[in-house]
C-alpha cells in the first residue's frame, strides 16, 4: 500500500470505528476516546503498515482490541445509559407513528446492546456495517467457521429477544 | 401477494446462511411502509440495522482536534489541481485532422489492394471446374484416351522405379564400401 494519509485514509474511518467502539463499550465518551487512540496508534505505525492490504479492517481490529480492554473493567454495566435514541427514522408522515417507530428502534438497540460482547460485535460488523464473513473473521482474528457459528448464535438470541417483547 | 421468498430468506437469515446481498434484499423489503402482520414484527430490526449504519456522530471538530494532535494544519485547503496553459500552433491544432486523413488514405489503399487481390483469386478459381458433368472430351476415341493414360502412368512408374533403384544403389554402396 502507498503512504498513509491521515486526512484522506484514516479520518474517513472515524464514524465506522466509533460505531464499533460504542457497540462494545456502550459509552459514547469512551468510544470517542477509543477512536482517537486507534487513529493515533495506526498513524504512529504508518511506516510499518505498507504491507497491510485492508487498512479499514486493520483499524477495526485495533479499535475492537482497545474497546475490549477498556470495557473489561466495567463489564457488569451492560446497557448504556447515555446512548441517544434514534430520531432519524421518517417512514410515516404521522408524528405519533414516527414516535412509535423511534421507540421500537430504541428497543432493538437495547436488544443488540444486551447481547454478549462477541455477539454484538459480530452483529455490528456483519449486519450493520455489511462486512463479509471473511472480513469479520479478519477483524475479530478468528476463523470463518467460528464466525458462522457465532453469527448463528447471535441471530438466534436476537430473534428470541425480539419475539419475547 | 406471495411472501414465500422473503419468508425463506428470513428463515435463512436466522440460520445465518444468507449472503450480504440477500440481507440487503431483506432490508430493502422491510423498509416498506405496509407489511403483512406476520412479517411486520421483524421490521424494526431491519430498519434499525440500516439506520445504525448511517449514524455519523463524529463531526468536523473531531477532525480538527485529531489533525492538531498529529501536528498537521487543520484548515489546510484541499489539494490544489495545478493547471498549466499551453500554446497551440496551427500545425498541432490540425494534427488530428492529418491523422484522420492518413487513416482514411491507409484504409483506401488497403481496400483497393485487397479488392484487386480478390479479383485475381476469382479468376484463378474460374480455371478450376470440379463439376465432372461439364467436362469436355479431349480425345475423339476412347482407345486414344486409354493409350495416353497408359503412357502417362508408365512414365510415372519409370520415374518412381529409377528413383527407387538410385536409392537402393546408394544404400548398397553404404553397406559394401
Amino acid at each position: 500500500m502507498r503512504q498513509i494519509d491521515f486526512r484522506y485514509d484514516l479520518l474517513p474511518l472515524k464514524n465506522r470505528l466509533f460505531r464499533l467502539a460504542l457497540r462494545i463499550t456502550l459509552d459514547r465518551a469512551e468510544a470517542e476516546d477509543i477512536v482517537e487512540d486507534t487513529l493515533l496508534r495506526v498513524w504512529s505505525k504508518r511506516d510499518e503498515l505498507e504491507e497491510v492490504e485492508n487498512l479499514e479492517a486493520f483499524c477495526l481490529t485495533i479499535c475492537r482490541n482497545l474497546a475490549r480492554d477498556r470495557s473489561a473493567k466495567c463489564e457488569a454495566q451492560n446497557v448504556s445509559l447515555d446512548a441517544q435514541p434514534y430520531d432519524t427514522v421518517d417512514l410515516s408522515p404521522d408524528p405519533q407513528a414516527q414516535l412509535e417507530q423511534a421507540e421500537r428502534l430504541e428497543q432493538v438497540r437495547r436488544i443488540f446492546d444486551s447481547l454478549p460482547e462477541r455477539q454484538r460485535t459480530i452483529l455490528q460488523l456483519r449486519d450493520i456495517e455489511g462486512k463479509s464473513v471473511r472480513e469479520t473473521a479478519d477483524i475479530m482474528q478468528t476463523s470463518e467457521e467460528n464466525i458462522k457459528v457465532m453469527l448463528h448464535r447471535a441471530r438466534q438470541a436476537l430473534r428470541q429477544r425480539l419475539l419475547a417483547q | 401477494m406471495d411472501y414465500k421468498y422473503i419468508e425463506q430468506l428470513l428463515e435463512r437469515y436466522w440460520e445465518a446462511t444468507t449472503t450480504p446481498q440477500e440481507e440487503t434484499i431483506l432490508r430493502t423489503f422491510f423498509s416498506q411502509d405496509v407489511l403483512p402482520e406476520h412479517l411486520a414484527q421483524y421490521q424494526p430490526l431491519f430498519v434499525y440495522e440500516q439506520t445504525a449504519a448511517t449514524e455519523q456522530p463524529l463531526g468536523d471538530d473531531f477532525d480538527r482536534r485529531m489533525l492538531e494532535r498529529i501536528g498537521q494544519p487543520a484548515d489546510e485547503a484541499p489539494k490544489k489541481v495545478v493547471v498549466k496553459a499551453q500554446r497551440l500552433t496551427i500545425a498541432s491544432r490540425l494534427r488530428p485532422l492529418f491523422r484522420a486523413a492518413a487513416a482514411v488514405a491507409i484504409v483506401a489503399v488497403l481496400g483497393t489492394a485487397a479488392q484487386s487481390a480478390f479479383r485475381q483469386t476469382d479468376q484463378t478459381n474460374e480455371a478450376w471446374d470440379y463439376n465432372s458433368a461439364s467436362y469436355a472430351d479431349t480425345y475423339q476415341h476412347p482407345e486414344e484416351a486409354l493409350d495416353a493414360l497408359d503412357a502417362g502412368l508408365a512414365e510415372i512408374s519409370d520415374m518412381l522405379n529409377s528413383s527407387t533403384s538410385a536409392d537402393s544403389l546408394a544404400n548398397n554402396e553404404d553397406v559394401q564400401p
